[in-house]
């Protein structure tokens, strides 16, 4: 498994797959959020010019808003994707990996402004480059992390055969094993399949294209298909 | 068993589930008045049970993805966090705010030094000897604190500008000082300690130059309400942010990183009530404050009110048998 997926038992005994986002596309959901937000300060601006000086002081909270609270309300109400991120495929959720809750959403975004230092998050680059889980100093504190919420596509099925039984009872990771080549054996090229399959000309007593054929057949079997 | 079978007994359970939770994504309110919603632990735990089952069995990515797909989903939805409760934030802010700041004391208490002992010595000092006030500020900025506190301003403490515009001035301002405050005591404290000194140093100085130069009428009237709600939301801040950064040094008996969650914690809900406070400042300064018409007694009356009130909150709000939690 790759080492930016952080496994978390749940109270149901199995484990969820958290992939921890990296950097680059949060520094791009932070961009969207950005120019978003700039964009609606700009097109408040007009309405709000016609008042004044208390237009001004209209426009002050609003930036207020933008700057502090903007993050926050879009974290938990949104279960736990500001505009940005959402776009992004990203999501913020606490340590468990339950969605964002008020408390930790706080603490991470008040601690946006540590971060941030020195320059444009100099701070936060740093600390997501060490952190095993890519998590800013924010992220850290709160004990929340960013993850990418667009699960991958499940795996390829494997090539329906007529089922070949096995010859010897196989050891349970080894059947996996023969499983996970039916799986993938689409992806590699006939050359590359025959050469693993020729590994096995010792289970299979065949060579080349048969070999590929009779591996696929076992996987076949092991599923059950007839 | 073998896979297909498991596969073909179960199949139509997981695509009803499947589609339920698809379904809620898009219509949470109608989706969850479905009686399927009452079942859904039910169903979600039984699915939970088969991703066990199909992992211990070594059933392939095909059947285990699927299923870790609809579980990562379920989670979200079974565990979500709880609506939020308005009598809660009364409730904090009565009760809980006040006992956390107690809990905190000598963060609280070293805060308060740090902020008040500089304000103290810069306030005398600039009655000793007037010209420092060159070396705290520049002469830009002292005509404009003179500008802002002459006896014929009608509007004391700004040069011009409507409450309103003042009122967002503050909010903007103030709480983005106090926010930062808190998060730069991540920096081994270090970021709290000179926020504080230098506000500290920055307030004394303007109050001693304008008592200095006969100005200190129309400053203290105009401080003397909002000040109470402001300097404590600051030395709060920076309790927050000292006690933020205290935990990274002496954990105590944690370890750091646990230590550092629990008073991330404790630093957000100081830094919340601070908000509370600061937007209760920002109204007072910009709508109560300016006021130049008012005579001393209501003035400074006011302010004693203020004071005592929040004081006498700090001190003794949410103690046992006052409060309803």
């Amino acid at each position: 498994m790759l080492d930016t997926v952080r496994e978390i038992e749940t109270p149901e005994g199995i484990a969820l797959r958290l992939r921890a986002a990296g950097a680059l596309p949060r520094a791009q959901a932070w961009m969207v959020d950005m120019l978003l937000r700039m964009g609606v300060f700009i097109m408040a601006m007009i309405p709000l010019s016609l008042f004044g000086m208390g237009g001004n002081g209209l426009a002050m909270l609003l930036l207020f808003a933008l700057t502090w609270v903007y993050s926050v309300v879009c974290e938990v109400w949104l279960g736990g994707q500001t505009l940005g991120k959402r776009a992004l495929g990203l999501r913020v959720v606490n340590a468990d990996g339950t969605p964002v809750t008020w408390l930790p959403s706080v603490v991470r975004n008040l601690l946006r402004a540590v971060d941030v230092l020195p320059g444009v998050y100099g701070v936060g680059l740093v600390s997501t480059l060490i952190d095993p889980y890519a998590r800013r100093l924010g992220d850290i504190v709160a004990g929340t992390m960013v993850i990418h919420a667009v699960e991958l596509p499940a795996g390829q099925q494997v090539p329906t055969f007529a089922a070949v039984p096995l010859p010897v009872v196989l050891a349970a990771d080894e059947q996996a094993a023969l499983v996970e080549f039916a799986e993938r054996s689409a992806q590699l090229t006939p050359q590359r399949q025959e050469e693993l399959a020729n590994l096995l000309t010792p289970l299979t007593g065949r060579n080349d294209t048969a070999a590929v054929r009779q591996l696929i057949g076992h996987a076949n079997w092991l599923l059950g298909r007839p | 068993m073998k896979q297909e079978r498991f596969v073909a007994l179960h199949s139509r359970e997981w695509d009803i589930l499947q589609s339920w939770l698809s379904a809620l994504e898009r219509q949470p309110k109608r989706t969850m008045r479905q009686e399927q919603a009452l079942d859904f632990p039910l169903s979600y735990r039984r699915l939970c049970h088969h991703l066990a089952l199909a992992r211990g069995r070594g059933y392939s990515h095909e059947v285990t993805d699927r299923l870790q797909r609809i579980v990562q989903q379920g989670h979200r939805v079974l565990y979500r966090p709880p609506a939020p409760r308005w009598h809660r934030v009364a409730s904090f802010l009565i009760a809980g705010f006040p006992r956390l700041v107690r809990a905190q004391w000598r963060c609280m208490l070293a805060a308060a030094v740090l902020f008040y002992v500089p304000a103290l010595i810069t306030l005398v000092l600039m009655q000793l000897r007037p010209e420092l006030a060159h070396t705290v500020f520049s002469s830009a900025q002292l005509a404009d604190f003179e500008k802002m506190y002459d006896p014929a301003n009608k509007h004391i403490g700004r040069n011009s500008g409507t409450d309103m515009q003042m009122f967002g001035y503050y909010v903007m301002n103030n709480v983005s000082i106090a926010f930062r405050t808190f998060a730069s005591g991540l920096f081994f404290g270090v970021g709290a300690v000179y926020v504080l000194g230098a506000n500290g140093v920055e307030v004394g100085g303007v109050a001693g130059h304008l008592n200095a130069i006969g100005y200190g009428g129309p400053f203290w009237r105009f401080v003397v309400a909002h000040s109470a709600f402001e300097l404590s939301a600051l030395v709060i801040a920076g309790g927050a942010g000292l006690q933020l950064g205290l935990t990274l040094l002496a954990p105590g008996r944690q370890r750091r990183g646990p230590a550092l969650v629990a008073a991330g914690w404790v630093g957000a809900q100081l830094a919340l009530g601070a908000f509370a406070m600061l937007l209760a400042a920002a109204f007072v300064e910009a709508y109560w404050s300016s006021i130049a018409a008012l005579p001393d007694v209501l003035k400074f009356g006011s302010g004693a009110l203020l004071w005592l009130l929040v004081l006498g909150w700090l001190w003794r709000g949410g103690r046992a048998g006052t409060h309803g939690a």
